[in-house]
């Protein structure tokens, strides 16, 4: 194994041709000077597993498309992307039903949390909600700054097609300094732990200090050095498009079937709709790849890092596939190493991603609960996984007596927590004693208040498919792009 | 603190609380100094703010001043605030590590109001946009613990709390469950209750001496285990800002209230005998001394678990960190704020108490390592104590932390705990750890570029300071004056 000697990272190689390698490709050659060399190895195909990002961002999304040159105007514009409240549960598991809606910290009443006066009414939390209401509409417009507006609680991300944004980032990587190569990888040579060269189909042998694996769930490069994929179970999915005359609801839709679920993303161009289910197609005929969910145990090994789908596999139930992408770019840049011996940005890089990696499979494992799950393969795997102690923990103390348990840095908060918990009849069987400080009549005037705020407001607000095209308009008289 | 913030709470839910005290039982008085999250404590109880400060002799607190800590004649604050503002939502200190590398950066507390601010004296409260910089900062108090004390006590009796005058001398436990059944006072009486909060100090009535619920000595790492303490006349400026000075065998704090000074030596008995220790504090005091000295001991660590059957220990009980980063008044908030989220409604859930102790662990072992940072973090090596924590072996978690500053400037992120980067990195430059390299997305900014941002701000700073007033001034115009201090008498 060569020694690392201590000179500084001043080249770059990313392997890889889908969303993962593009959006990381863009991200170095906007964070790094041009001393930096950057090489992104494009292999001939985009992989399939990508439609595994699903269609939806969570509000983070904004500012991180937006730092990366892909403001809201050209998302709009140039794709068929539309806004997301959230996503639609639709009899999940059970009976129930409800929107996962993005939301501002919840108000509280008299300094107590919203959701123990909800309790203690035994009231419902959706109407309170004016991101989930909205939704439920089919009604988009932007959250004012205002606070007296109720509106300003609302918060919201975008529904998009993960092809169509490597197309946008692939159009901005063309005025950077990255260097793309159209090519397959022939072989990787490495010396241990740490990748020193690839070798090309053109012929061309390419050389790095710092080897960056976007590739998908092929791992070619991680592989090479040791990478330890640990798979939990291993889904069928497939994705179709079907054209609409109209722009659908601001939010997602997803339901459970016989086989597995369906998500119903609605953008500028159509219905997107993915199919997940068991990974046998004789069982799953609309299954058009498999893949394994799951994630390694170290992300970054000696001088290679996988993001995206070459380090963690999850199911897009939720936002959490993007999320995991844009925190693996975001941990990546902060740690872009400044010397060839990496341990230090190594060691921290995978402590985060090995944090983020289980809190999101947490959040997930938290939603494949229910009583009404369907005697099949695919649910029997799904529901099979037992709670760890973290996420027990989570829903009794919830279930308890209203507690959020907090770890560091979770990517889902106290909101996503909350309304996912009660979305799923997880009702807390006390609520804190403080709330009877307060009389029960003036605790429901309260709640029918906001409630009945939040009922004016929303025939106020336009439908989404003409709040996008009067949006377009006016980008477009602007001469926005 | 506790029965004021659980009155507060709980008053009209018919929970009776019951205060157990005796003035015969002096408090310790080291935790004069604060944090600035007292405030929010003080807030949450509708306590007035002049009000108080005038009644317990408060001063505004911007920071510590550290001297001689890195090297002898060394000094630096550690402010609360941010240095400078962020830049393309890249850390301020990165641009400043960039610049200092070329020779062209002035001192990193140039570029932070609340140390400008505090080195001249000046005072007042943030401002309200966030763009300013004489708004991006925190401030919390320095007072007198005693007078502290004595507001709550009134503050909790008038929110209906019953107070005993008393000693405990005995400690029923129930002998199925071995839980505290009640406890027995001097005079005979017996008081009951559901759940007992143990806040009597080192002993640990409760919590060790009844439930023998075991102690964490942490003395390996934070070795001083005595004090004195002492208070003199004042002199000088009123400063916005309490002093730990580095000594052969310790520490020495510097507190400065409106009406005297607090003073202090912490120090390790092992190098440092007690007639010696008492000598350097005594002889380094800035005016004539207001009592006799007072002696403490302690042992550094914390209780196996802080909340056992029905017995929470807060303060001293619970554990003890020395006072040089203000954290005891801290970690007493910490535990009453979980403990009135946890509080129990019909019984005591086991899940409950596990996550308090969880909770209350991670803070305590979050503020051993920061305070650990200062005596490793020194290139002193004129005393035993000093060489032995040169030689020490570092909990894994603070060496990460040490590591990953020291090679690009990296703090380590994590949520929960009262040390955020802003501080890690005011001890760790303060004291001459400086990195090795920067963040290389800083180098995408000409040098020029990063000076003349890292001048505007420093103008900024010098403006913004100059237009506040001093201490002394904002304590009169705020209405928070004592009137029995001399020093805002006279006018200084």
């Amino acid at each position: 194994m060569p020694e690392p000697t201590n000179t500084p990272t001043r080249s770059i190689i990313v392997c890889g041709s889908g969303l993962a390698a593009s959006l990381t490709a863009l991200s170095l050659a906007r964070g790094l000077d041009e001393t930096c060399g950057i090489i992104q190895v494009r292999g001939a195909a985009v992989p399939q597993e990508d439609v595994l990002y699903g269609n939806a961002t969570d509000p983070a999304s904004y500012n991180f498309l937006r730092r990366l040159g892909l403001d809201e105007p050209t998302l709009l514009l140039k794709s068929a992307a539309s806004f997301s409240y959230g996503c639609h549960f639709r009899k999940w598991l059970s009976s129930h039903s409800w929107l996962q809606c993005h939301h501002a910290p919840f108000k509280t009443i008299s300094g107590i949390p919203l959701f123990h006066h909800v309790t203690r009414a035994s009231a419902a939390l959706q109407p309170l909600l004016v991101s989930a209401q909205a939704a439920l509409a089919g009604r988009f417009a932007h959250p004012p700054s205002d606070p007296g507006n109720a509106l300003s609680q609302a918060e919201y991300g975008y529904q998009t097609d993960p092809c169509e944004l490597t197309r946008l980032v692939d159009a901005q990587l063309a005025n950077t300094h990255v260097r793309r190569l159209d090519a397959d990888i022939r072989s990787i040579e490495a010396e241990g732990s740490r990748l020193t060269a690839i070798q090309l189909d053109t012929g061309e042998t390419v050389t790095a200090s710092l080897f960056i694996d976007a590739s998908g769930p092929s791992r070619r490069a991680i592989n090479s050095v040791g990478g330890r994929f640990n798979a939990e179970r291993t889904i069928g999915a497939a994705k179709t498009t079907r054209a609409t005359d109209q722009l659908g609801p601001p939010c997602r839709e997803i339901e459970t079937n016989a086989l597995g679920w369906t998500s119903k993303a609605f953008l500028q161009n159509g219905e997107h709709v993915l199919h997940v289910g068991p990974a046998d197609t004789a069982e799953n005929p609309d299954a058009h790849f498999t893949v394994e969910l799951g994630h390694l145990t170290n992300a970054w090994v000696g001088n290679c890092v996988a993001i995206g789908h070459a380090a963690s596999v999850v199911e897009p139930l939720t936002p959490a596939p993007m999320i995991m992408l844009q925190r693996d770019i975001e941990r990546l840049l902060e740690l872009i190493p400044v010397l060839d011996d990496m341990t230090v940005e190594q060691k921290e890089f995978n402590r985060r991603f090995r944090e983020d990696t289980a809190h999101i499979t947490m959040f997930h494992d938290a939603l494949l609960s229910g009583s009404d799950a369907p005697a099949s393969s695919y649910w029997r795997d799904a529901l099979s996984k037992p709670h760890n102690e973290k996420l027990e923990r989570k829903i009794t103390q919830f279930t308890n007596r209203g507690i959020l348990t907090r770890y560091d840095l979770e990517p889902f908060n106290d909101e996503d927590w909350t309304i996912a918990h009660m979305g799923m009849g997880r009702v807390p069987s006390q609520y804190d004693r403080q709330v009877d400080r307060i009389s029960k009549d003036e605790t429901e005037r309260n709640l029918t208040h906001m409630s009945e705020t939040i009922k004016q407001l929303i025939p106020k607000m336009p439908p989404h498919h003409i709040y996008v095209a009067k949006l377009k308009q006016y980008l477009e008289k602007k001469n926005h792009v | 603190m506790t029965a004021a913030a659980l009155s507060n709470k709980f008053k009209s839910l018919g929970l009776e609380i019951t205060l157990v005290e005796s003035d015969q039982i002096g408090t310790v008085g080291v935790g004069e100094a604060t944090l600035p999250h007292i405030r929010f404590f003080n807030q949450a109880l509708g306590i007035d703010e002049p009000t108080f400060m005038k009644s317990t002799e408060a001063t505004f607190k911007l920071g510590i001043e550290f001297c001689d800590w890195g090297q002898r004649g060394d000094h630096y604050i550690h402010p609360f605030g941010d240095y400078g503002l962020p830049l393309d939502d890249l850390d301020f200190h990165q641009f400043w590590l960039k610049l200092q590398k070329a020779g062209q950066a002035r001192r990193l507390s140039d570029y932070s109001y609340p140390i400008v601010a505090a080195e001249n004296g000046r005072f007042q409260i943030p401002g309200d946009d966030p763009n300013k910089i004489g708004s991006n900062f925190g401030y919390a108090y320095q007072f007198d613990s005693s007078l502290y004390a004595r507001f709550l006590r009134s503050y909790s009796e008038d929110k209906g709390v019953r107070r005993l005058e008393g000693r405990v001398v005995d400690v029923d436990l129930d002998s199925e469950s071995g839980d505290v059944n009640s406890v027995k006072l001097e005079d005979g009486s017996r008081v009951t209750a559901d759940l007992f909060v143990d806040c009597s100090g080192f002993r640990g009535v409760l919590i060790e001496q009844a439930l023998e619920t075991g102690y964490d000595d942490w003395s390996q790492w934070l070795p001083c285990n005595r004090a004195i303490a002492v208070p003199c006349e004042s002199r000088g400026e009123l400063l916005p800002f309490t002093r730990a000075t580095a000594r052969t065998a310790g520490w020495q704090w510097r507190i400065p209230l409106q009406h005297r000074t607090g003073n202090g030596h912490v120090y390790w008995n092992e190098f440092i005998s007690d007639d010696e220790a008492a000598h350097q504090l005594m002889s380094s005091l800035e005016g004539p001394a207001l009592a006799e000295p007072k002696q403490l001991f302690f042992k550094t660590g914390r209780r196996k678990k802080f909340w056992n059957r029905n017995v929470v220990s807060i303060g001293l009980s619970a554990g003890f960190l020395e006072p040089l980063e203000s954290t005891s008044i801290h970690l007493i908030q910490e535990g009453i704020t979980s403990l009135i989220e946890l509080f129990p409604s019909q019984t005591i859930n086991p899940l409950d108490i596990a996550e308090y102790n969880d909770r209350m662990a991670l803070n305590f072992e979050r503020v051993r390592d920061f305070l650990l940072l200062h005596y490793v973090a020194t290139q002193r090596d004129d005393s035993e104590m000093w060489r032995y924590f040169q030689a020490m072996e570092l909990p894994a978690s603070l060496q990460e932390k040490i590591a990953a500053w020291s090679s690009r400037g990296y703090v380590l992120k994590y949520e929960f705990g009262v040390f955020l980067p802003p501080s890690w990195i005011a001890v760790m430059l303060g004291q001459n750890l400086l990195p090795t390299d920067h963040d290389p997305r800083i180098d995408k900014y000409p040098l020029a570029d990063v000076k003349r941002r890292l001048d505007e701000i420093d103008q900024e700073t010098r403006r913004a300071v100059e237009a506040t007033p001093t201490q002394a001034e904002f304590l009169r115009r705020y209405g928070a004056a004592s009137a029995s201090a001399p020093i805002l008498a006279n006018g200084m």
